[in-house]
């Protein structure tokens, strides 16, 4: 037992420990708030000078990073409308207008805050219960796997814009450039339209670029010569009794996202998402309508993406499976240094578990410090005349692309995203649901198949499974009332409801 | 808001029907696949969400016929000048134009070099003069992305 | 007056940095590798193990890149279409060799340059720890009086559990639903969840989940027991058919394209040689049920050539109507 706490604050007292995961939130909050510049990325590059250190010092960087990545797309989603990571898709929706209505600070303090509660939070369930997630994750079966991406898919296309036609073609566009590429399973070549290129797929990474960066700027061309407006980023610290009102749904919210991240595959993107979908459905008089700047809008998602981190660690540390690409470069990490990540790394180095646990509770400290000082700096790249800012925007961009796989042709492929998601945000498309399609829709299709395929290709079986399995029958049942909800069927519910 | 989406704005039709046409041609290249799918194939997919993109392009087409046209629109002449007028303004060209050659200009004059140019001429244009402090602010961004990236990240550039 | 020094700075950083690319010798930046395969899998552990070893070696870091899918297409695609400049390395198993075979794609190895091949490991077919089934034999029995029914976790047509379903196949009877998962990773998990019932998967992937009884082996494809997982049978005992086609093994190595110049080719070569033959990596081979080869140049092609006659007579003897040329046509010898 004692072992456990030497352990647990093994961290919090080796000052070079200490330094290294310093370095790594700070560094991680300005890499996941530069769009393109991933925390994978940075995680993956940055691994490979830590094979020659001591497995806890590299173990403690990644851990900086990863805390403080996820929590960086939040700064430009808020203050640029431009999510510097896709967890923080959902954060723009009210972060940004509460930044055009000027309370950027209050923004950014407050989801920093809930960022750190979320992460504490996610922490404490991957001490707790570690063992009895892994076991729940193993229960979901491919089908599983394919309602949750519908349910994904569904929940963003009604959630984000204002028509549902536009949402929902929005989801099957950015699906079907997802598909791109050689089908899995045949690999035979998809919608590529007989191009080589295009073989290996459109790297969502690219799109994301495209969709958020270059529309964002050629967006921006339309109000060049306009003041850009001021964000005050002054009462950056929220009050107390701030934070304890939104304290009971960020402890739901912080539930969801550990839940949600501790699922293989599916992390912070789609926690925020069902946490913002959480927050609107239970919190009945919001601060403002939703989507207009809500305060519970920015505080649902920014604590489940940070919860969905200590969500992730639960099946690699428990089964070696990585929980999303940041815990997979981790993986790689503990194989390197001789250790075997699966289910005999608790029982036979427990104080990886303990040290891991103690690390991430550390980085969400630095966060706090970090998240709350540097504010006045960070948010002085909005004050750059746009005439700056939107040149810089496009090169950082063809560098963020670029780097990903040191090709051109996947930088000209950018650019064309781009154009193309000016013109669907100047119609009214969200690009949002786009992004999420693309990073989805290929997990859409792959799970599809392998649940259809478990059941010899027979229609009857693979709805049969959809309502005999307990698990699966929550979600079809979720997907059911999301989907009646759009019909006209909800309204008239709601009458006869009222009636009696 | 509101208001703004009932009204159909300039252009806005026949961008939906591009996205129409556009969604035939996604339906025409996942037929390619494997003709007509079967519940577990390749093309099941791809056909599936190219018929979901028809439908709801054929949806948004029909929503557009409880909207009316904004009524300082005259006629479909007027409504192309204005769509014009809207987004092909002087400075979105240029800058459409910079973009492209920026890019094309990457790959024979080497990052750095071309980054330098695209970075000054557009400052330049875009604050309509103020030459020397554009030159300087541009040195700046290209040593600070030289040090983040080439330095600190090794990231290779062309 | 500022505008000149400005416009010479500029272009005095533009120069040093095309000198630096003509001076510099080889590696001069990061090295980029794809593994062909997902997070977790044999393949990526054995490269994931490797890499740090060889960076040691080359004084740079590799970025090591996953690009699963289409039974390795996709990775190894994308390695050739990259710049033949040494940056980008391909870590390959053995699906590659089977391509023209399955009509998967019209290149194998033959059409990159073989750095190494680090090694090769033993297959198992695993199943749940719950399931019914205790050794093949039993699985056999059951999947021949209900056809059809029994789920097993596939890595793709040409992957390595439709490989042995074929060796199967060709002395015996299995019919069997393929479920098709990006690598052996996600096929685990599958299994862990007792989502198919069984999976032949390599050794190095699956052997500690089976030696702490998450997982039951049904059997080794060997001869004769092995050390690494006691008290799993060998294949012969469930059909002894198979012996013809043993011993035979996923292999593992290092692939770079063609068209690279001679220098570079031959540093890798150099910097993998020493690499492989690391102490502390053998270790893990060995922890990991797989044997080191380390082969390069003339052997390492023998070995490639000798794999592919092997397992492609025997995939066609199994089931010749599935494969899209015969070996004959594609010029692969009998063994």
């Amino acid at each position: 037992m004692s072992d456990t706490f030497s352990y647990l604050l093994m961290a919090w007292l080796d000052p070079q420990l200490l330094l290294l995961t310093a370095l790594g939130t700070l560094a991680g909050i300005y890499v996941g708030a530069i769009p393109g510049l991933s925390v994978t990325m940075a995680a993956s590059i940055l691994i490979s000078f830590t094979f020659s250190w001591d497995i806890n010092n590299a173990l403690a960087l990644m851990v900086g990073i990863y805390v403080g990545g996820v929590y960086g797309g939040s700064r430009t989603a808020i203050l640029l409308n431009i999510p510097g990571a896709p967890s923080a898709v959902v954060t723009a929706f009210d972060g940004y207008p509460l930044a055009q209505r000027g309370e950027a600070g209050r923004a950014i303090g407050l989801s920093t805050v809930m960022s750190v509660i979320g992460g504490l939070l996610g922490t404490l369930v991957l001490a707790g219960s570690a063992p009895f997630l892994a076991d729940m994750a193993l229960e979901f079966a491919p089908r599983d796997y394919f309602l949750i991406a519908v349910l994904g898919l569904l929940l963003v296309s009604t959630l984000s814009g204002k028509s549902l036609a536009r949402g929902i073609f929005s989801v099957a566009l950015g699906s079907t450039i997802g598909l791109v590429g050689m089908d899995m399973v045949t690999a035979q070549p998809r919608l590529t339209m007989g191009s080589m290129e295009l073989m290996g797929g459109i790297h969502y990474v690219v799109v994301m670029i495209g969709l958020f960066g270059v529309a964002e700027a050629f967006y921006q061309l339309h109000n060049l010569t306009k003041v850009p407006v001021k964000q005050k980023v002054d009462k950056i610290i929220p009050p107390l009794s701030m934070v304890l009102k939104y304290l009971p749904l960020s402890i739901r919210t912080s539930i969801i996202g550990v839940i949600v991240g501790a699922l293989p595959g599916t992390g912070g993107d789609i926690a925020s998402l069902f946490a913002y979908d959480h927050a609107k459905r239970t919190v009945k008089t919001p601060s403002s309508p939703f989507g207009e700047g809500a305060y519970e809008g920015l505080v649902a998602p920014e604590t489940a993406n940070n919860a969905a981190v200590g969500g992730a660690y639960v099946p690699m540390l428990t089964l070696g499976m990585p929980g999303d690409a940041v815990t997979a470069v981790i993986i790689g990490a503990l194989v390197i240094h001789g250790l075997n990540p699966g289910p005999m790394l608790m029982i036979e180095t427990p104080h990886i578990f303990w040290f891991t646990v103690g690390n991430l509770a550390l980085a969400n400290i630095f966060l706090l410090i970090f998240g709350l000082t540097g504010i006045k700096v960070f948010s002085k790249v909005v004050e750059v005349p746009k005439a700056l800012l939107i040149p810089l925007i496009l090169v950082l961009c063809v560098v963020g692309t670029y780097s990903i796989n040191s090709n051109m042709t996947e930088v000209y492929w950018m650019l064309g995203f781009g154009i193309l998601g000016y013109w669907l945000k100047v119609f009214g498309f969200q690009m949002g649901p786009v992004i999420l399609g693309v990073i989805l829709g290929p997990l859409l299709d792959e799970t599809y198949r392998q649940a259809m395929s478990s059941v010899g290709d027979s229609g009857g079986q693979f709805l049969l499974a959809l309502v005999t399995n307990p698990l699966s029958l929550v979600l079809t049942a979720v997907i059911a009332l999301v989907l009646l909800g759009q019909t006209p069927a909800k309204t008239w519910l709601k009458s006869r409801f009222q009636r009696n | 808001m509101s208001q703004k989406f009932e009204r159909v704005q300039a252009g806005e039709k026949v961008f939906d029907w591009l996205l129409l046409l556009f969604s035939i041609g996604v339906l025409f290249e996942a037929y390619r696949i494997d003709g007509i799918p079967g519940l577990n194939s390749p093309g099941s997919f791809p056909v599936g969400l190219a018929l979901v993109m028809l439908a709801s392009s054929v949806v948004i087409l029909i929503s557009h016929r409880r909207k009316r046209r904004d009524p300082r629109i005259r006629n479909a002449f007027h409504e192309a000048q204005v769509f014009l007028y809207e987004h092909f303004q002087p400075h979105i060209v240029v800058f459409t134009f910079l973009a492209v050659a920026y890019l094309a200009a990457i790959v024979w004059a080497s990052f750095y070099i071309s980054t330098y140019i695209f970075l000054a001429v557009t400052f330049i244009y875009f604050r309509q003069g103020k030459v020397v402090s554009s030159l300087i602010i541009s040195a700046a961004a290209i040593a600070v992305i030289y040090a983040l990236f080439t330095l600190v990240f090794r990231v290779y550039l062309p | 007056m500022f505008k000149p020094l400005l416009t010479s700075l500029a272009i005095a950083v533009g120069s040093m940095a095309m000198a630096g690319s003509v001076l510099a010798e080889y590696p001069e930046r990061n090295i980029q590798a794809t593994i062909q395969w997902g997070a977790g899998g044999a393949t990526d552990n054995v490269a994931r193990s490797l890499t740090p070893h060889v960076e040691d070696i080359l004084d740079t870091t590799m970025v090591l890149t996953n690009r699963p899918g289409g039974t390795g297409v996709i990775g190894m695609n994308h390695v050739m279409r990259q710049r033949a400049d040494g940056y980008n390395l391909l870590y390959g198993a053995e699906n590659p060799q089977l391509y023209p075979l399955m009509g998967l794609a019209d290149f194998s190895y033959d059409d990159m340059h073989t750095v190494n091949i680090i090694g090769q490991g033993l297959v198992v077919i695993a199943a749940p720890a719950d399931s019914p089934f205790d050794s093949l034999a039993e699985l056999l029995e059951h999947a021949q009086e209900n056809p059809g029914e029994l789920r097993m976790g596939g890595t793709g047509a040409g992957g390595l559990p439709s490989t042995v379903l074929a060796m199967v196949n060709a002395v015996d009877e299995l019919d069997v639903r393929n479920v098709t998962f990006g690598g052996d990773g996600p096929g685990i998990t599958a299994m862990l969840g007792g989502h198919i019932d069984f999976m032949p998967l390599s050794l190095a992937a699956v052997g500690e989940q089976i030696r702490s009884g998450k997982m039951k082996g049904l059997a080794v494809l060997t001869k004769e027991e092995i050390d690494a997982l006691p008290g799993v049978p060998p294949i012969t005992e469930a059909l002894p058919d198979i012996e013809s086609f043993l011993p035979w093994g996923p292999f593992w190595g290092v692939f770079v394209n063609q068209d690279t110049p001679d220098d570079i080719k031959a540093t890798l070569e150099e910097t993998y040689e020493q690499a492989v033959a690391n102490e502390e990596f053998g270790d893990f081979m060995q922890n990991f049920g797989a044997e080191v080869l380390n082969l390069n140049g003339e052997e390492a092609e023998q070995y490639l050539d000798n794999w592919q006659s092997v397992t492609a007579w025997a995939m066609y003897e199994a089931d010749a109507e599935t494969l899209e040329a015969t070996p004959e046509e594609l010029g692969i010898p009998r063994p």
